[in-house]
């Protein structure tokens, strides 16, 4: 990993106004480009607050971050050109179309006519949506809101894409599209930030990936490197528990 | 500007799919301004066209002052003089047992004899004054005994307000006034023919040398006569322009809770731009309701027989008021819709502020009909301000000049709701606006 990050982390710290507890306590992190990362950790550790101030939707109480060069404290709108998001809620217009909702997400990304038509067009037909580009995302079944919201979030290429537990309660079809997808994006050049709370997906996926509990990360490694540490553990989701114990959670 | 349009349309499409906003938008105020006209039009009438009140009327004189004073009564048109009940006859003690009772609110006993007494007294004082000129013999007043005040007596209803039982004093000493100064001419007029038989009493219908003229001081120096059509359908065309905080922060706190804004705020694109997109359209929708209300006021009221809207002349400046309302409306939709969290929040809160607005603001009851507390409370709403305006504009004939304090408070009050909801939002997502 002698190449510059392309995501630099550094005591990261985030404390919601009324919590006695912060969520997230100085984090150091360091992306590196072409990476699938996988953050990992039960409810409440911090996953989807530390995607959140990646993509300047919160802002941070302390630390600093960097991204693709830029500082997000000072240079949110050159971050957001380079970055995708896939929120974990399906985050469409339920009263739109299929085509509507990507047009309309497309647009904001810059890109419009026939260009933008075809992308949309194409990647459905990636994901088995073709024929459901004209109906009401009201209409869709979960698995197919999945699919067209993880279309929304790379209409434009990016060079990073954040996922937020993209193949939570979907059929096990869309979630083999959905990762074949990832991956084959991630060859031809996207680095993507992914977080999950499916252990054996994120070991098969994920390049590295950081295990959070409490705001804090316990463990950053490559899956099958960590796993190899600790031979008394025979798969991540047992060094997950042990990491993060069995208590559960908020 | 292209990703402004793309958020327009989208925008757009939105709202037209909302089925219940719609409704909620355009038919609903227009079934307000039928209902409320309909259920005015009575009331207001009865304001309008002053019904007349029942009177008891003795008159035990018979002479020309109770005479005059019945034919005075009734020539007013404010009362309906009964001189009998059930084909009896009043009296002074059916009279007072009547009004005792709350059958009646006023009655009026002229005693017998009263013109008789006047008369006597009025020639009493104009042989005095005329032999101080040595034109009458004093000896010729020994039968005349001058007599003192007689009385007639005013029964009131104790329910009866104080303003109207003095206009009504006011109207019978006005009466009595009249009589005793024709009976003094006439009088003069007799001795000075009985002193100079050439004399010949000169033609003279005496005027009053002062006249009232009662004007409605609106700018073309017309009367104009508020309607309930006038009244209502500004009020409820502000009440629905201003209600459009419903769907709009709706749609506002829908795209949040939905984690759409999220999603577009990873976007390169600005919140301000986004809030931007959703006033355009909803400005619109305004226009559009304002548009509705008026051919509801011009066309489809009366079908249902209630007067016609009289807009005037002043498109422009009706124009620039109902773009002037409609951004007040859409800054403080904007407004609730950031600070509110959910929709329960911003719903309630919205309905229940506008209601307080539009009621204190005079959308019910006309801020002239209010107590005077009230009336001043009415001018911290921003409802009220686009009353006044729109009534310059229908009742008072006004032009551009006359709404400019009006328009101009809704403007400041739409950019003041911009800039705390820009204030707000900067603290809660400060690197993200």
């Amino acid at each position: 990993m002698a190449e510059r990050p392309i995501i630099e982390i550094k005591n990261l710290s985030k404390r919601y106004k009324g919590s006695d507890e912060p969520a997230l306590k100085d984090i150091t992190l360091d992306i590196y480009p072409l990476e699938i990362f996988g953050l990992l950790g039960p409810n409440g550790a911090g996953k989807t607050t530390t995607i959140s101030i990646l993509c300047g939707l919160f802002a941070p109480t302390g630390g600093e971050i960097m991204i693709d060069g830029f500082n997000l404290h000072n240079e949110l709108d050159q971050i957001k050109q380079v970055i995708g998001v896939v929120p974990q809620d399906v985050a469409l217009y339920p009263t739109l179309t299929a085509l509507e909702n990507l047009v309309f997400f497309g647009n904001m990304y810059g890109l419009k006519g026939k260009y933008l038509k075809d992308l949309i067009m194409d990647r459905m037909n990636v994901f088995g949506l073709e024929r459901f580009a004209k109906k009401k995302i009201s209409s869709f079944s979960g698995g197919m809101k999945r699919r067209v919201n993880l279309i929304a979030g790379l209409l434009h290429d990016p060079k990073i894409l954040f996922l937020d537990e993209p193949t939570a309660g979907i059929d096990v079809q869309s979630k083999v599209v959905i990762l074949e997808f990832l991956q084959e994006i991630n060859q031809k050049g996207t680095t993507i930030i992914y977080t999950s709370h499916y252990m054996e997906e994120a070991e098969n996926l994920c390049s590295r990936v950081s295990i959070m509990d409490r705001g804090t990360i316990v463990s950053t490694g490559n899956p099958k490197e960590l796993v190899a540490d600790h031979p008394e553990f025979k798969n991540l989701e047992n060094l997950y528990l042990y990491l993060t114990g069995k208590g559960l959670r908020d | 500007m292209f990703k402004f349009i793309s958020a327009v349309k989208k925008e757009y499409l939105l709202l037209l799919r909302d089925k219940a906003g719609i409704i909620i938008l355009f038919i609903m105020p227009m079934i307000l301004i039928i209902i409320f006209s309909l259920l005015q039009e009575v009331t207001w009438n009865a304001i309008a066209q002053e019904p007349k009140v029942e009177m008891l009327f003795v008159n035990n004189d018979g002479d020309s002052l109770g005479i005059n004073m019945e034919k005075g009564l009734r020539s007013s048109g404010f009362f309906d003089v009964i001189d009998s009940v059930n084909h009896a006859k009043v009296t002074a003690e059916s009279a007072r047992a009547a009004v005792k009772k709350g059958d009646f609110l006023i009655a009026i006993v002229v005693p017998k004899g009263v013109t008789k007494s006047m008369r006597a007294n009025v020639r009493v004082a104009v042989a005095k004054t005329l032999s101080g000129f040595g034109m009458f013999n004093p000896n010729l007043l020994n039968n005349i005994v001058p007599k003192g005040a007689d009385t007639v007596t005013l029964y009131f209803d104790p329910t009866i307000r104080k303003a109207f039982k003095n206009a009504v004093v006011s109207s019978i000493k006005e009466f009595n006034y009249r009589s005793e100064t024709g009976m003094i001419f006439r009088s003069f007029n007799i001795e000075m023919s009985k002193q100079f038989p050439a004399y010949k009493p000169a033609d003279i219908e005496y005027k009053e040398s002062l006249q009232f003229k009662e004007v409605f001081p609106n700018y073309v120096e017309r009367e104009e006569i508020p309607t309930t059509v006038q009244h209502n359908v500004p009020a409820w065309a502000i009440f629905a322009m201003f209600f459009i905080i419903i769907p709009l922060t709706g749609s506002m706190i829908k795209e949040r809770e939905e984690g759409s804004l999220a999603r577009l705020m990873s976007m390169p694109v600005s919140y301000i731009h986004l809030l931007l997109a959703k006033v355009t359209v909803y400005f619109f929708v305004c226009l559009v309701q304002s548009f509705l209300m008026i051919f509801s006021g011009i066309f489809i009221l009366p079908l249902f027989h209630i007067p016609m809207l009289v807009i005037g002349n002043h498109i422009i400046a009706l124009t620039l008021m109902t773009i002037a309302t409609a951004l007040a409306a859409l800054g403080y939709g904007l407004l609730v819709g950031t600070i509110a969290n959910t929709h329960q929040q911003a719903a309630a809160f919205g309905a229940v502020s506008i209601i307080i607005l539009a009621a204190i603001g005079g959308v019910w009851v006309p801020v002239y009909l209010m107590p005077n507390v009230m009336r001043h409370v009415a001018m911290i709403s921003p409802l009220n301000w686009g009353m006044t305006g729109f009534y310059n504009i229908f009742l008072r004939q006004g032009g551009l000049i006359t709404i400019m304090i009006p328009a101009l408070k809704l403007v400041a009050f739409f950019l003041g709701s911009v800039l705390i909801t820009y204030i707000y939002r900067k603290i809660k997502s400060p690197l993200n606006i």
